[in-house]
């Protein structure tokens, strides 16, 4: 829209050509100039600056909708704005699945089950509408080069036998899963603004990009000056891209990002002692003295990452076996706590030890803090040795 | 009349032009009349007309102000003022203690900004008062109709109706208690539907979209002339990436913060934006700031920080002309924004404490200034 010739602005085409020679051809440049350089630019009084820019403006603007209409909308197609997870309880807390027509970011530490989640996603979008599916393919944007076809038809193949039958459906199944493997923060952005067409001609209704974190971190360094307002404007980018093409199509977005550590009491560590993956978020100081550097691992990317996803599910350890899903943050859905297990069949929820009715008290969802595999080993080696039923490690 | 020909807003080039002939005064153009000024300069003689006409009108403008009468300006004592200022009305929040800090709710003919951390609520909050807006008059509310301008694509119709089915149930609990004819009557237009129909929600994708947008506000406010509240959730996303020109940025903020201060006046609606946290590094230490910068700050006239304390959700008055900085404790439950108690204005029920110590400014000061 911003990049909207004036021409198509109904402008005159004297005045286009006028402002053309100051450059000026663009809904963008017209708008970002004040009344006083306007008159100066077109040579009209100032009324009639005015009535130009309320034209111009009309060219840019987008249109009204009443909230009533847009529930209306959705009441006609209730299937389509949301994609269920097949995980029954938190298709529940989560008033149906993945939302359509926004992101959804997916964090854990490493092998906690981020990519086995991401195929199963793919397979639930390829199934019919009857079955809790999209219907439509998939594009899986790898960037970690961690997915694994075989262990996609393994997934298919046991969580869904009566429906995966044959092998013509499962081929059916794997060609409308469109992989690409980018490398490159540049690639990346330049794969999300190809994006528009690619759903047009393939049908798409699922987006994974899995991760976002392994390219931003390979090239944006923070302990670098200027780095971290580079990163945060590609991520920006990223985010705004994406929100746009989810809207439209009004199709699901799933980001998978990474951990970091963050130091409680808010000091800007030097570089050298720190990783170079360590990002400066800040959590509330839990002693009162605050000296103590007490560490905990958050989500990556920063802050102002959080505020672009919305919804951010977090994976994290709870023992040796069992993992958890927390709904960190979500406009629709308060937070909870599932447990699951990573099984031939993907991800399977252990209803018995279940407190997803509970609404469980959480935290910001840019500083909830994640439990890595340490902690849970530690744990459980504490639990093994004591006997004793251990309390759940608070998170 | 002895208006200086060089401060008419003419074009620039007829401006030249008349200066270059010799004109001082707008008297002088005036009585040349469109035929002598179109031979003398070498315009048309409709050109000529049009700019006297332009000349009139100011100088028809200036005359009224001179006068004293209803210019562009308004002038009037402050006892008129606070008359004004106690009858208007607030928009309530349903949330006791937030009322309370703000003095009675967000106010009319302001800007108020809340900013916070992402997931906190500000986009419920602002669903909240989109509600809130509408609520009829014989129940306490201004009984207007809300705008909402979303830049962030969070605003979800699901969760403003679960919203406004908790507020239509509420004003039904009050008029089952007083049983008055009025707010039955209220009651028959007050639904769900009617409260959704009266959200008009547009979704700006990036910052060239949002200034057009404000550019068309006054008109389509003229037309929907009841509406009392403009929400604009998100006003930093668009402006946080793809700006190299820094400055570029601080101008059409400051612009856009005048034209919304404007609005505010004029039709007498409320003005609610959010803004987002971003991190500023110190000396010795890293900080949550409020984003856009310091400049950003002057334009709202109250500012609300949202943040957490632990598991807490923490509101603070950050900064307002008429009310004392202070920092409450809140929740969210599936009907919106809650202090754990219900409360009536009709009724003057006194609000139920919630369980957690209310800090008072003194001592919450270098804890809610600094995260």
């Amino acid at each position: 829209m911003a990049t909207k010739k004036l021409r198509r602005a109904k402008l005159s085409q004297e005045l286009c050509e006028r402002l053309s020679r100051y450059q000026i051809t663009t809904c963008q440049d017209f708008l970002c100039l004040s009344l006083l350089e306007l008159m100066k630019v077109t040579g009209e009084s100032y009324r009639n600056v005015q009535k130009l820019l309320r034209k111009v403006s009309l060219a840019c603007a987008p249109k009204m909708q009443t909230a009533y209409e847009m529930k209306v909308r959705r009441s006609i197609n209730p299937s389509a704005a949301f994609l269920p997870t097949s995980l029954h309880s938190l298709d529940k807390v989560l008033h149906g699945g993945i939302p359509c027509g926004s992101l959804t970011e997916l964090t854990s530490p490493p092998g906690c089950g981020k990519t086995q989640f991401c195929i199963t996603m793919s397979v639930l979008a390829t199934l019919p509408v009857s079955m809790g599916g999209l219907d439509g393919a998939v594009i899986y944007i790898d960037t970690e080069s961690a997915f694994s076809a075989e262990r996609l038809i393994e997934i298919a193949g046991n969580r869904f036998p009566t429906y995966f039958d044959s092998d013509e459906k499962l081929f059916c199944m794997t060609r409308s899963i469109h992989l690409y493997r980018e490398l490159t923060c540049d690639s990346v952005l330049k794969r999300i603004k190809s994006l528009e067409e690619e759903i047009i001609s393939k049908k798409i209704k699922l987006i994974i990009i899995d991760s976002v974190a392994s390219v931003v971190r390979k090239e944006f360094d923070t302990k670098l000056q200027g780095n971290l307002a580079e990163r945060s404007n590609f991520l920006a980018r990223g985010a705004s891209l994406l929100k746009y093409v989810a809207e439209e199509f009004s199709i699901p977005v799933i980001l998978t990002n990474q951990i970091t550590t963050s130091l409680s009491n808010g000091l800007a560590i030097p570089a050298d002692l720190v990783s170079p993956a360590h990002d400066l978020s800040l959590s509330e100081g839990a002693s009162g003295s605050g000296k103590k550097e007490s560490a905990c691992v958050t989500a990556a990317l920063g802050n102002t990452w959080s505020h672009s996803v919305n919804t951010r599910l977090i994976l994290q350890y709870h023992d040796l076996l069992t993992r958890q899903i927390v709904i960190a943050k979500s406009p629709v859905a308060p937070f909870s706590t599932f447990f699951y297990t990573v099984e031939k069949s993907g991800l399977v929820l252990q209803d018995g030890k279940n407190l997803s009715n509970l609404p469980w008290e959480g935290t910001n969802p840019a500083l909830q803090t994640i439990q890595v595999r340490n902690t849970a080993l530690g744990n459980a080696l504490l639990k093994t040795t004591d006997e004793t039923p251990g309390d759940t490690p608070s998170p | 009349m002895q208006r200086d020909v060089g401060s008419l807003p003419l074009s620039p080039a007829l401006r030249a032009r008349l200066l270059a002939a010799g004109f001082q005064t707008a008297q002088e153009l005036l009585e040349t009349g469109p035929c002598g000024l179109s031979k003398e300069i070498g315009i048309s003689r409709e050109e000529a007309l049009e700019a006297l006409q332009v000349v009139r009108q100011e100088c028809a403008g200036d005359a009224a102000k001179t006068a004293g009468g209803s210019g562009s300006t308004r002038k009037c004592t402050a006892l008129e003022l606070l008359e004004e200022e106690q009858t208007q009305g607030f928009i309530i929040t349903f949330c006791s203690a937030l009322d309370n800090i703000l003095g009675g709710g967000v106010q009319l003919t302001k800007i108020t900004e809340i900013c916070g951390a992402p997931g906190v609520g500000k986009t419920q909050l602002c669903m909240q008062l989109a509600v809130d807006v509408q609520i009829p008059e014989c129940f306490g509310g201004v009984a207007g109709e809300a705008v909402f301008i979303d830049t962030e694509g969070s605003f979800m119709v699901d969760r403003a109706a679960d919203i406004a089915t908790a507020c239509v149930r509420h004003c039904q609990l009050i008029a089952e208690a007083h049983q008055e004819e009025d707010h039955l009557q209220a009651l028959e237009t007050f639904s769900l539907e009617s409260i959704l129909s009266h959200i008009y929600y547009f979704r700006c994708r990036d910052y060239i979209e949002l200034l057009a947008q404000v550019y068309l506000l006054p008109d389509f406010l003229s037309e929907h002339s009841k509406v009392r509240l403009v929400v604009i959730d998100g006003i930093a996303f668009p402006f946080r990436h793809d700006f190299e020109d820094l400055s570029l940025r601080t101008r059409l903020l400051n612009g856009l913060a005048q034209q919304l201060i404007i609005i505010a006046n004029d039709h007498k609606s409320a003005v609610v934006l959010t803004n987002q946290m971003t991190t500023r590094f110190g000396q010795n230490q890293s900080m949550l700031v409020p984003a856009l910068g310091e400049s950003w700050g002057h334009a709202a006239t109250v500012r609300l920080i949202f943040h957490w304390d632990n598991t807490q959700r923490l509101a603070t008055l950050y900064k307002s002309p008429s009310q004392k900085e202070s920092t409450i404790p809140y929740n969210i439950t599936d009907k919106g924004d809650q202090n754990h108690s219900w409360y009536s204005r009709d009724l003057q029920i006194p609000a139920l404490t919630s369980g957690l110590p209310r800090c008072a400014a003194s001592t919450c000061h270098p804890k809610c200034r600094r995260y």
